[in-house]
């Protein structure tokens, strides 16, 4: 066991920073708010952790918390300006800011190492830390998922005008949104930044975005397991694919592609669909009359939203934007 | 005088690549992310055929175009309609989209990235040669004239079949609302279709004239432009036509003025900056139509 751990290490990390990195877009994304913000914040938090370490020489847990705070409000203050876009044009202006993120990152001299980077970043950084680090941020995620929070994170994120009558801030919401994926962008790219020593500004590009959408999707986008499934999937699919060498980058394409267009809420969602076919199963132990099976009503409205007939009639009672 | 010449045949190229999409984008609500990927692949094509024979460029722009609509439809087809047959909702569906073509993006990159070792290529097997002609001081090359020439024929074409054609105002209604106009009788699906097909073959015509005038382009090359042709529709107004053309044309003033002007690579933090800023003062873009989205 300790030798396969050692023997993995870098796998093993790769996991971690991966998955609170695929959390920082799937928080929002959970709350309807299409932000990929998260990775612009990978960039910020990684970069500010790293000239923490090298030219303040600050312990690795405090560089991690101060790269933490500036994503954070840097995710504030992103949220105060772009939170009352939506959909497609959110996405478009959170890849803007990510990309820009990563030109600012290359031409900063030698403030930020330019297109090199920066590297040398030793700190007293520990995989316990670690360990402790990510699961006391996908515990909260976790919380936030279920109870009181959890159902509000649905109500607007399936219908916000009935979430505000419902007496839910949701523009509250919508910027907490920002705020926790700054945070967690933040803290994956200091993790990472603290494990690797190095970040430049190649790290940070539109892969990022591809690679992060992809463990969510092909995950599942709205749970924390989905998360995790996604974030070992794409770590260590590599390696179980060395077969395949230089045709990766093609595999993973038509895997995202594939998943996007057949399974759109991902392998959680499989699972999912699969209980519930199981349960069903269950409960009905002699085929009754098909006839009274045909209507089947959705179990979790919430959950799937509802048809497109029912969206355009219920839209036209709830006027125009 | 010479930055306006680089700056209107900068700005062709511009216009052609953004009128594909924003046209697919303004009309049957699909966000093309592979679009960069089929403007990439239709040059690569290109330069594979041109690799066994040699062409000249009219046929060598002929395969760009027909290569750029065949993938396009072929992504319609395999991708997009079941998305939209199987999506519950509108923002899913957009959503799934907006991923299912990220991740069809990288399969063309990936193969042009192989074959090419991720160096430039260019179209050096085509019989056709790059002059320099001189008006005065400036300087124009004969394949910025062309560029420029079915750059704005293109979009005045294009724009006129959006304003005047039956199958034009079909299509805008489809902009306005997709499902009266499928009790109108529109066909969705077919002009769908065709919406796809033009804009491929809008990518796949710039894809050669960028790469002729430019000498050579890299698997990447893609990438960057669609970005930089988000930029130019959200500044113009989605669906505009109009606003398309000044997009371009204004993203190439600008860029140029600050390639002559800075040092180092900040050009592309133009697009980038000017997303972010028409999204803040006016998110409906400069010629955009109020959008009467629902739900």
């Amino acid at each position: 066991m300790t030798d396969w751990y050692f023997a993995n290490l870098v796998l093993i990390q790769a996991t971690l920073t991966g998955l609170v990195m695929a959390l920082s877009v799937q928080v929002p994304l959970r709350m309807g708010v299409f932000s990929f913000a998260g990775v612009g914040s990978y960039g910020v938090g990684a970069y500010a952790a790293a000239l923490l370490v090298i030219h303040m020489q600050m312990p690795a847990l405090a560089a991690i918390g101060l790269a933490m705070l500036l994503t954070a409000v840097i995710g504030l203050l992103l949220g105060l300006v772009i939170a009352r876009l939506a959909g497609l044009y959110l996405a478009m202006a959170t890849v803007a800011f990510d990309l820009i993120i990563g030109v600012v990152a290359t031409n900063g001299g030698t403030f930020t190492g330019g297109s090199t980077g920066l590297y040398g970043v030793l700190s007293d950084f520990t995989m316990p830390m670690m360990f402790i680090l990510t699961l006391i941020v996908l515990g909260l995620v976790i919380l936030s998922e279920h109870g009181k929070v959890g159902r509000r994170v649905h109500a607007v994120r399936d219908d916000q005008q009935l979430a505000a009558s419902a007496g839910i801030n949701v523009r509250r919401y919508r910027l907490a949104a920002f705020v926790a994926s700054g945070a967690l962008g933040g803290l994956a790219g200091a993790m990472n930044v603290m494990v690797r020593s190095t970040i430049g500004p190649l790290d940070i590009g539109f892969g990022l975005i591809v690679l992060a959408l992809t463990m969510i999707i092909v995950g599942g986008a709205m749970s924390w397991k989905g998360a995790v499934m996604g974030a070992i999937i794409f770590t260590w699919l590599p390696t179980l694919l060395e077969f395949v060498g230089k045709w990766q980058t093609l595999l993973y394409g038509i895997i995202v592609a594939t998943a996007a267009v057949l399974l759109p809420r991902g392998i959680h969602g499989v699972f999912v669909d699969l209980t519930r076919w199981w349960q069903r199963r269950r409960r009905e132990p002699v085929a009754p009359p098909p006839a009274e099976t045909a209507p089947e009503p959705d179990l979790e409205p919430l959950m799937t939203g509802p048809t497109s007939g029912t969206a355009s009639s219920t839209s036209l009672l709830g006027g125009t934007a | 005088m010479q930055e306006l010449v680089s700056t209107i045949s900068l700005g062709s190229i511009y216009l052609l690549f953004a009128l594909g999409l924003s046209l697919t984008w303004g009309t049957i609500d699909i966000l093309n992310f592979a679009h960069g990927a089929i403007f990439m692949f239709s040059t690569f094509t290109a330069y594979l055929v041109l690799g066994h024979i040699q062409l000249p460029l009219v046929a060598v722009i002929l395969i760009g175009i027909v290569v750029g609509a065949v993938l396009s439809l072929l992504i319609q087809v395999l991708a997009f309609e079941p998305i939209l047959k199987r999506a519950r909702t509108k923002r899913s569906a957009e959503m799934q989209i907006l991923i299912g073509g990220i991740g069809i993006a990288t399969i063309p990159l990936a193969i042009a990235e192989e074959q090419t070792k991720s160096n430039p290529f260019g179209l050096t097997g085509s019989t056709f040669s790059v002059n320099v002609w001189h008006l005065g001081s400036v300087r124009i090359t004969n394949i910025a004239v062309l560029t420029i020439i079915v750059g704005l024929l293109l979009w005045g074409a294009t724009a006129l079949w959006f304003r005047r054609s039956k199958q034009g105002l079909a299509l805008r209604s489809i902009g306005v609302d997709s499902e009266v106009s499928s009790l109108m009788g529109i066909n969705r699906r077919q002009l769908a279709l065709v919406t796809m097909a033009v804009s491929g073959g809008m990518a796949g015509l710039a894809g050669i004239l960028f790469t002729a005038s430019l000498g050579a382009i890299t698997p990447e090359s893609g990438d960057i432009l669609l970005i930089k042709a988000f930029a130019i529709i959200i500044l113009g107004g989605v669906g505009s036509m109009v606003g398309v053309a000044f997009g371009a044309f204004a993203l190439a003033f600008v860029e140029t003025l600050v390639l002559t002007h800075t040092s180092g690579s900040w050009t592309d933090a133009v697009a980038f900056g000017l997303i972010f800023l028409v999204l803040l003062a006016r998110p409906a873009g400069l010629f955009g139509r109020k959008e009467v989205r629902r739900a």
